[in-house]
């Protein structure tokens, strides 16, 4: 589930997951990707923002964490905050990667490989 | 006195930003420009403010042509003439966000950065704004410019 | 800015004389995405006119040539490699060298120093008290010796391989990047050195891991055969010497292959320095 207020950077990130044969699901906030949560679509990775109207990623990464049975969806920030006390923050809240903005594509098959998500062999 | 980024570091940011998202295709280079107007007969640009320990706001102006690549780029759309006004504030609006919000972190803190907004023109500045770093840059033989404008303090 | 193609031979001859590295055509892009700034600074209005430049200008020519010889690299590349380091070759390490309590470890084509660096982060992880390592990081561009001693990598470096844990944990923000931790930064010593230089390693002692990683596919056969024979005495006789993901000495000629036995250690082959038999006429010896 990529989890971002910007169509951009959702449509980035769509295909650089889509390539690496994912099924994706959008959501432009943090409420909004519980919404759907709730409606029972639960992904096994989120890509999610930080800065985001409604709920924004640090509140939508805690709420999941809280709840039992969301625990083991992974999670990955990827966002323009890069200072050291924001990434410290985000892997306390729960997070177990962080992306910084701008990133590549292959920045982000290496982490998803690093999360064990992506075979190697998969990658070219 | 004013507290600004390093222009290095501006150029830094908006090198990165340009070289992950626009790939290897062609490198944005340095290149040197009077201050003023932004030199292109059609511009596309976008502003975003950072406030709270800092407040400045951060814009972006890109030739046409340009934004146009970006754009193309950005949402994988095949054909350029498919491009919207929507999509070309989407793609230009996530260009500033991305080179502001880094510029932010470069900053005092804690800040928020605002969404972005964009225009089909080239940006104007309030007369009480001054400008106190500035990135002039050429792609594809085509001009970019990114500007931090502040209040100066009294 | 095209380059022509007599700028690019030429430049290519350069590069291949001074570090053997091979630039083939197809590259042209490449040598002239890396060269246009370096011409602009230079005030030169072309690539062409710089190439020209670059014959007899020794300072250009030093900038020109750091410039050609950058590589691609991120953290724990390939990552197997890494895993292999910790699960299989140190554990060996710490059995057999518990005498001295100390390892030494050569990034012998070491870029920016990220293979260095980590290779020093998991040594820190993994190593017990008590124990001490020396990391060597040595590279034909002195360009690229400057950015491992001064350990700073832009955000999109980071973003590679590196997980964030370990980013916050031994890196700090200086302005736009992240600078290595102090500590980090003590364990790894550099050191120029040419691969392709006939009397490079004379310089060089023994080691108990070598990395050799994705630099060999740079030069040609012959450059590339000699630098493994070269390479023989400075692995530790119970050493580990590790290539790139894809490299292999398989197709090597009998004197070279003879002289490393491979071992599948996990997803990676590592290769050993072969006990020293004398070789019969079309016997293969090794693993």
């Amino acid at each position: 589930m990529i989890i971002d207020d910007s169509r951009a950077m959702r449509s980035i990130l769509r295909r650089i997951v889509a390539g690496l044969h994912f099924e994706t699901l959008e959501a432009g906030n943090g409420q909004e990707a519980l919404d759907l949560f709730e409606a029972g679509e639960v992904p096994d990775l989120c890509l999610v923002d930080w800065n985001m109207p409604v709920m924004d990623g640090y509140t939508f990464i805690t709420q999941v964490r809280a709840n039992r049975d969301w625990r083991c969806v992974i999670k990955m920030t990827a966002t323009t905050e890069s200072e050291q006390g924001q990434i410290v923050k985000a892997l306390a809240a729960g997070a177990h990667e962080y992306v910084i903005k701008p990133f590549t594509p292959d920045a982000i098959v290496e982490k998803l490989e690093l999360l064990g998500l992506v075979p190697q062999e998969d990658v070219a | 006195m004013t507290l600004a980024p390093e222009v290095t570091d501006v150029q830094a940011i908006v090198e990165q930003v340009w070289s992950s998202f626009l790939g290897e295709e062609e490198p944005l280079l340095p290149r040197l420009a009077e201050p003023g107007q932004f030199a292109a007969d059609e511009a596309w640009s976008a502003a975003v403010s950072i406030s709270g320990g800092w407040d400045a706001t951060v814009t972006v102006e890109l030739s046409a042509p340009v934004a146009l690549s970006l754009t193309r780029t950005m949402l994988g759309l095949d054909d350029i003439d498919d491009a919207e006004d929507g999509d070309v504030a989407d793609a230009v609006g996530e260009l500033v966000n991305m080179v502001g919000g880094n510029v932010k972190s470069l900053m005092p803190g804690p800040s928020v950065l605002s969404l972005p907004a964009v225009a089909a023109g080239r940006a104007a500045h309030p007369s009480g704004a001054a400008e106190i770093a500035r990135f002039d840059g050429i792609w594809a033989g085509e001009p970019v410019r990114v500007a931090v404008h502040a209040i100066p303090q009294p | 800015m095209t380059i022509s193609s007599s700028s690019f031979n030429l430049i290519a001859a350069l590069v291949r004389r001074e570090t053997a590295m091979v630039y083939e055509t197809g590259k042209e892009y490449l040598v002239e995405a890396r060269l246009t700034p370096l011409a602009t600074a230079a005030g030169c209005p072309d690539v062409d006119s710089y190439v020209a430049r670059v014959s007899t200008d020794l300072v250009e020519r030093r900038k020109a040539l750091d410039a050609l010889t950058i590589n691609e690299t991120s953290w724990f590349r390939d990552q197997t490699p890494y895993q292999a380091f910790t699960d299989s070759i140190l554990p060996r390490l710490l059995e057999s060298r518990a005498a001295t309590r100390r390892l030494r470890i050569w990034s012998a084509a070491c870029s920016s120093g990220q293979e260095a660096y980590s290779i020093a982060m998991l040594l820190d992880q993994h190593l017990p008290p008590g124990w001490t390592a020396e990391i060597l990081a040595t590279d034909v561009s002195t360009a690229m010796l400057e950015r491992v001693r001064t350990g700073r990598y832009s955000q999109v470096e980071m973003n590679r391989g590196l997980p964030a844990t370990t980013l916050v944990r031994y890196f700090t923000r200086a302005s736009t990047e992240w600078e290595v931790s102090p500590e980090l930064r003590r364990t790894v010593r550099t050191q120029h050195l040419n691969l392709a230089d006939a009397y490079a390693f004379t310089s060089v002692g023994t080691y108990d891991v070598v990395l050799l990683r994705n630099v060999l596919i740079y030069f040609d056969q012959a450059t590339k055969y000699d630098i493994l024979r070269r390479m023989r005495p400075h692995v530790a006789p119970d050493g580990f010497l590790l290539l790139g993901s894809s490299e292999t000495t398989l197709d090597m000629p009998a004197d070279v292959a003879a002289l490393w036995s491979r071992e599948q250690l996990g997803r990676v082959q590592a290769h050993r320095p072969a006990v020293a038999v004398p070789l019969a006429s079309s016997t293969r010896i090794g693993a």
